[in-house]
């Protein structure tokens, strides 16, 4: 289901070229699975996606800080194999956990920053000027960040990432922890860059609401690779219609007969189900809904709540992906262990680990089977450490649809709470590391790891 | 590089000048092993064949020693705490050369211990020791301490970046320090040891900084000692820094 972007041969506008982009982890999973984008100069591109989609790690790879097991990327005309120092002086990287610095001032984390792009100081102390400005952060550029609110981090974060005055700027989740106050003003100043610098922008979410809002395109990322790209109103559009869903108390053979009929009928132009939910593309939704009542009726089929809407990105990613974005998470941060642990000497090591202490040992099949053990085992534990958060979610994750505006407000404005708090947990974790969760964590990993290398033995 | 190098390393001078309880913490140790085992094997002076007048003169370079061990063996560990607050990041995508990344780290940790040293050779002058404070054999004997912070910041670091996690990082930091400092003339004369522990004191670098900075710092002058001490802290630290550059470039596959 692809879209073909413009093939354009002219490549002197086109700032970000990513031709079948491959990423393997150790583990063996394919982060980033032939993925292909071009972005355009002045433009901003979301990636819209839901946790481990790939999204950091396709960012992690355009700039600069990890490799990649196939592909070609060019970023700002240059090649990043070739040329990736011609690359880090042509980009910026807002990631996110926020590189700055607590114990120094705005203002030495602004120049630090200028330093390692071996700006002049000169130029260092008016970029400061015009970006304190600009971010309004002037009266508190000589306090230490420590002080700053979490909206004033992110700005001095992005701040740093424009001190080199980039082309092209990576986003990673630029808005994730922050209220929705915060949100929408950085939103307003990201808005601001790509209209009076020309900025492009690829930026990930995976809120909705921010990637129509704010970007030119949207692409859907999920699984490592890129399933549309379009304007959100187009891929919106693509759907065509009003979206109708149902939630039902279950999903039995009465609701599944019912969705027969309704099919046979041709009430709904394409019929989607998820859970008890299910949802119903329809070509107007006012007289549908009658009709389907009716159909409801004769079914003897208890409809526990309907709801009628414009499609949302939300349906574009269940059209694409066959679930929806709000079902798909998984515990924040994991990724970035993920990240880390793919590469460089911890990567080598577990590598080698798997290979050797385990691979040797054992003999053809059961080697196989053991493996895959080891494997659930693992996801079982990442998936545990993602209960715990989950079950903050799930109250939030209620059936009620966030179609309409209203309800988009308020499911955002408790999500942000409940992310608040994540980060503010993972925060703690950060900075004192002793601390219990984290403690815990590693603990439950090591005996994992113990006792499945004991079981080979 | 050098640039680099030094704004990285002003960045982590100003952070520790702005948490000196911190930098203060890890003097604690070592004043406690001064004043207790200085206390303890007082009477060790008197056997035959000790080397020198009192306990305390020969226990001071091994409390040196010992500060240089406890203060940079947890340099890797604020590496990894940088990398989950993403400042390293910050760091790498900037078109700095890697090498300065982890040469500012190592040389902050090594400049950091030097003045631990220093303020721990002022408190064992002021409780007694014969403590030589001649300029050219203190700045000697402070380069054996630079080198050998540099050589276990390196690595600290560099285990940091193969283990990834705390916890083990302290284990194997625990494990570099303390069995290190025991097979050592640290706190007792090789003329005393078990032929075994000598042998492994032999090949045990730190053997080498103590009968170096003893040399240097305590006593009459010995000039041999201190040479032979400084190259194979020159060699040691030289092999270290090496490992950690070769470590954290493997940070990008």
């Amino acid at each position: 289901m692809r879209r073909v972007i413009r093939a354009s041969e002219n490549r002197t506008n086109i700032m970000i070229q990513v031709e079948k982009l491959l990423k393997i982890f150790p583990s063996g999973h394919k982060a980033v699975n032939e993925l292909s984008l071009q972005v355009e100069q002045g433009e901003i591109l979301a990636l819209l996606g839901p946790n481990g989609a790939g999204k950091t790690t396709t960012i992690r790879v355009l700039s600069t800080l990890a490799g990649f097991d196939d592909g070609k990327v060019h970023v700002a005309g240059h090649d990043i194999d070739r040329a990736p120092d011609k690359v880090r002086e042509s980009i910026g990287l807002v990631a996110q956990q926020t590189g700055v610095d607590f114990l120094l001032t705005g203002r030495e984390n602004l120049s630090l920053q200028g330093q390692l792009y071996h700006m002049p100081k000169a130029e260092i102390q008016q970029r400061i000027d015009e970006l304190a400005d600009y971010f309004e952060l002037t009266d508190a550029l000589d306090q230490q960040v420590m002080t700053y609110s979490g909206g004033m981090r992110r700005k001095l974060d992005i701040a740093t990432a424009l001190i080199h005055k980039p082309k092209v700027i990576f986003l990673d989740e630029p808005t994730l922890g922050l209220d929705i106050k915060s949100r929408k003003s950085l939103w307003r100043y990201i808005e601001k860059l790509n209209i009076e610098l020309g900025l492009t922008i690829l930026l990930t979410t995976h809120y909705l609401e921010e990637a129509d809002n704010l970007s030119h395109r949207v692409a859907i990322i999920n699984n490592g690779s890129i399933c549309a790209v379009d304007t959100p109103e187009a891929l919106k559009n693509g759907i065509g219609g009003d979206a109708l869903t149902l939630t039902f108390s279950q999903k039995d053979s009465a609701t599944q007969r019912f969705s027969e009929a309704l099919e046979q009928q041709g009430h709904a132009q394409r019929l989607l189900w998820e859970g008890n939910r299910l949802h119903l593309y329809v070509d107007h939704g006012a007289s549908s809904v009658p009709k389907i009542a009716a159909l409801a009726a004769e079914e003897n089929v208890d409809i526990a709540e309907l709801s009628l809407a414009r499609p949302s990105l939300d349906d574009v990613f269940l059209q694409f992906t066959g679930t929806s974005m709000e079902d798909t998470g998984e515990e924040e941060g994991e990724e970035w262990w993920h990240q880390w642990a793919g590469k460089g000497g911890g990567g080598k090591w577990q590598k080698k680990w798997q290979n050797q202490d385990w691979q040797d040992s054992e003999s053809g099949e059961t080697d196989e089977s053991s493996k895959g053990e080891w494997q659930d085992k693992q996801q079982a534990w990442s998936s545990q450490d993602a209960s715990t958060t989950a079950s903050n979610q799930a109250t939030e994750q209620s059936t009620e649809s966030t179609k309409e505006n209203t309800h988009w407000e308020q499911d955002n404005w408790d999500k942000n709470q409940s992310s608040d708090w994540q980060k503010w947990q993972q925060k703690g974790e950060n900075e004192s590391p002793g601390g219990d969760t984290l403690e815990q964590k590693n603990k439950t990993h090591d005996w994992q790891k113990w006792q499945d290398k004991n079981k080979q033995d | 590089m050098v640039a680099d190098t030094w704004y990285l390393f002003n960045k982590y001078l100003k952070i520790s000048l702005r948490t000196p309880l911190w930098s203060l913490f890890n003097l604690i140790q070592p004043l406690i092993w001064l004043v207790i085992f200085g206390q303890l094997f007082r009477n060790m002076a008197q056997l035959p064949g000790f080397p020198a007048d009192s306990y305390m003169d020969f226990f001071v370079p091994g409390v040196l020693i010992m500060t240089v061990l406890f203060g940079s063996s947890w340099s890797g560990v604020s590496l990894l705490r940088e990398i989950t607050a993403g400042s390293i990041d910050k760091m790498l995508v900037a078109p700095i050369s890697r090498i300065s990344i982890v040469l500012s780290r190592v040389l902050h940790s090594a400049v950091q211990v030097m003045i631990q040293a220093l303020i721990i050779l002022i408190v064992a002058a002021l409780i007694g020791t014969d403590i030589q404070f001649d300029l050219i054999p203190l700045i000697g004997g402070l380069l054996v301490i630079f080198l050998l912070g540099v050589g276990f910041a390196s690595l600290s670091n560099g285990f940091a970046i193969i283990l990834q996690r705390e916890e083990p990082l302290v284990v194997v930091g625990n494990l570099m320090t303390l069995p290190l400092m025991f097979f050592s003339t640290a706190m007792v004369p090789e003329n005393f040891m078990p032929q075994w522990i000598s042998f492994i004191a032999s090949i045990n670098p730190i053997n080498y900084a103590v009968e170096g900075v003893r040399g240097t710092m305590i006593g009459p002058l010995d000039t041999g000692y201190f040479f032979q001490g400084l190259i194979v802290v020159f060699i040691f630290a030289a092999a270290a820094l090496t490992w950690a550059v070769h470590a954290f470039n493997g940070l990008r596959d």
